[in-house]
């Protein structure tokens, strides 16, 4: 009991605190709705089967970025670095790339330039990271099932350091150009202490 | 009889010397202008004294980001006709390395890697027209920059002399491990693939590459980089090229993905 108290007060002291000291490793989640059912609207469970029959995301094959939520849903590590105005998430999976949310309390741009991880903003709400995106093109996958988006994708993460070595991860997909209504998906990470990101470019694989 | 054989000898240096040191391949010419950079647009800023964090460290961040300019060649001083890195070097270059560098410069540099969108890579990446920013933690500086392909880096804070770990995978970036020593960063780099240029005048690397980078904020607009290049695979000698780069204050990064429709690396047919 005394060693519960000890990790409990000491988890309840670094919620807030990401991980400087390691990497985060998700749970894959292969199909964000495979808990619910999701609202789809008709042309997109359509594209949903027809992306889920190919099996594979062609641009896997081109090395592009796997986009917001799915860079987060892969069996890859990540590192969370934290500084007072910006939270920057850096992925080995994917395309060696990084995404950068701002906590200075910004809104997002009024007609943001549309790419493959967003333009993302984030606040406290207690000890869970909210990180609200916008801005994406609607050229990447929501996982590897297959979901489709539109350039309407409006994601909503939240982060929730339960644990020394464990995370929550809540994802609202809000779409109205895909889905007739938000819907959301629960998933979990580890935190691999001591661990260090490898060097993975995809490209590699496809030039040599 | 003395006179034939000094001529003899001398001829023989000079048949020996273009076997071992043909000359160096010429700057192609200006093809880039002097307008065609941002950094020559920018207003001059007046620069404070270099940031420090509350434990003494320098502090490489700040509203804004480090612009590199275009560097094309590291060991000249102009190439393209613009500006490239700080001074001139007398590159120690083994044989084929030579004819490797030559060979590129005078194909237009048709076979870049970073052309192809692969990693830009170490020290190329102090020396190309990308910006990036430098987020200091106590155990790490984190590199995130912009081009070619929104690629981050990440060199580990330890103790000097620290080693790397054994048996590495080699990679584009290789194995950074950094100390600070007064006002400088220095981060030693190990465990390359040998693949990447070190410039796009076409420098090469080989898998015996090991890099001593310093980084010095000298001023707050002002970063000086210093780059020790012992590559026995490559060069006879160890040598060194800098560049200084400058601070773009209020400036934040895009994201920019290469690969996005990716169509121009084919019709690179050099010449």
């Amino acid at each position: 009991m005394k060693y519960c108290f000890l990790f409990c007060v000491l988890g309840i002291m670094h919620a807030q605190d990401l991980g400087s000291d390691g990497v985060w490793l998700p749970h894959p989640v292969v199909d964000l709705g495979s808990s619910a059912a999701v609202p789809f609207q008709p042309w997109a469970k359509l594209k949903f089967q027809e992306n889920h029959a190919k099996q594979q995301n062609e641009l896997d094959r081109r090395c592009l970025p796997p986009g917001v939520p799915r860079i987060t849903l892969m069996a890859r590590p990540f590192e969370i670095v934290q500084t007072p105005n910006r939270i920057l998430f850096v992925y080995e999976g994917g395309a060696h790339v990084w995404r950068q949310i701002w906590m200075d309390g910004r809104a997002h741009p009024k007609d943001p330039n549309p790419n493959w991880l967003g333009h993302s903003i984030g606040h406290w709400e207690g000890d869970t990271l909210v990180v609200d995106s916008v801005g994406f093109n609607d050229r990447t996958w929501l996982d590897d099932a297959g979901h489709p988006h539109t350039e309407q994708l409006h994601v909503i993460e939240k982060y929730s350091r339960t644990g020394p070595l464990t995370m929550k991860y809540d994802v609202v997909i809000d779409d109205p150009g895909a889905y007739t209504q938000s819907w959301t998906s629960s998933s979990s990470l580890s935190f691999r202490r001591g661990e260090k990101l490898a060097e993975d470019i995809c490209l590699d694989k496809i030039t040599k | 009889m003395k006179a034939p054989f000094v001529v003899g000898v001398w001829l023989l240096a000079l048949a020996s010397g273009f076997a071992q040191n043909p000359p160096l391949a010429k700057d192609p010419g200006p093809f880039l202008q002097p307008g065609d950079f941002p950094e020559d647009k920018v207003p001059k800023q007046v620069a404070g004294p270099a940031p420090h964090f509350p434990d003494g460290r320098p502090d490489f961040g700040g509203n804004g980001a480090w612009y590199p300019g275009f560097n094309g060649n590291l060991a000249e001083t102009t190439w393209k006709g613009v500006k490239s890195a700080d001074k001139h070097v007398d590159v120690p270059f083994l044989p084929g390395t030579l004819a490797t560098y030559n060979e590129r410069v005078e194909n237009r540099s048709k076979d870049d890697p970073e052309a192809r969108c692969l990693p830009v890579g170490v020290p190329r990446f102090m020396f190309d027209p990308y910006p990036f920013q430098m987020i200091q933690t106590r155990n790490q500086v984190v590199f995130v920059f912009e081009g070619d392909n929104y690629l981050w880096r990440i060199v580990n804070i330890d103790s000097p002399g620290n080693t790397h770990p054994k048996n590495l995978k080699p990679t584009w970036l290789g194995d950074a491990v950094g100390h600070y020593e007064g006002d400088t960063l220095v981060v030693d780099v190990t465990g390359f693939n040998g693949l990447a240029w070190l410039d796009q005048a076409g420098h090469a690397t080989s898998d015996k590459l090991h890099l001593t980078e310093r980084y010095t904020r000298t001023d707050s607009l002002t970063l000086k980089y210093e780059v020790t290049i012992d590559d026995l695979g490559a060069y006879s000698k160890p040598w060194t090229a800098s560049n200084t780069i400058h601070w773009r204050p209020g400036m934040e990064l895009m994201e920019s993905i290469c690969q996005e429709d990716e169509k121009s690396s084919i019709h690179m047919i050099g010449k």
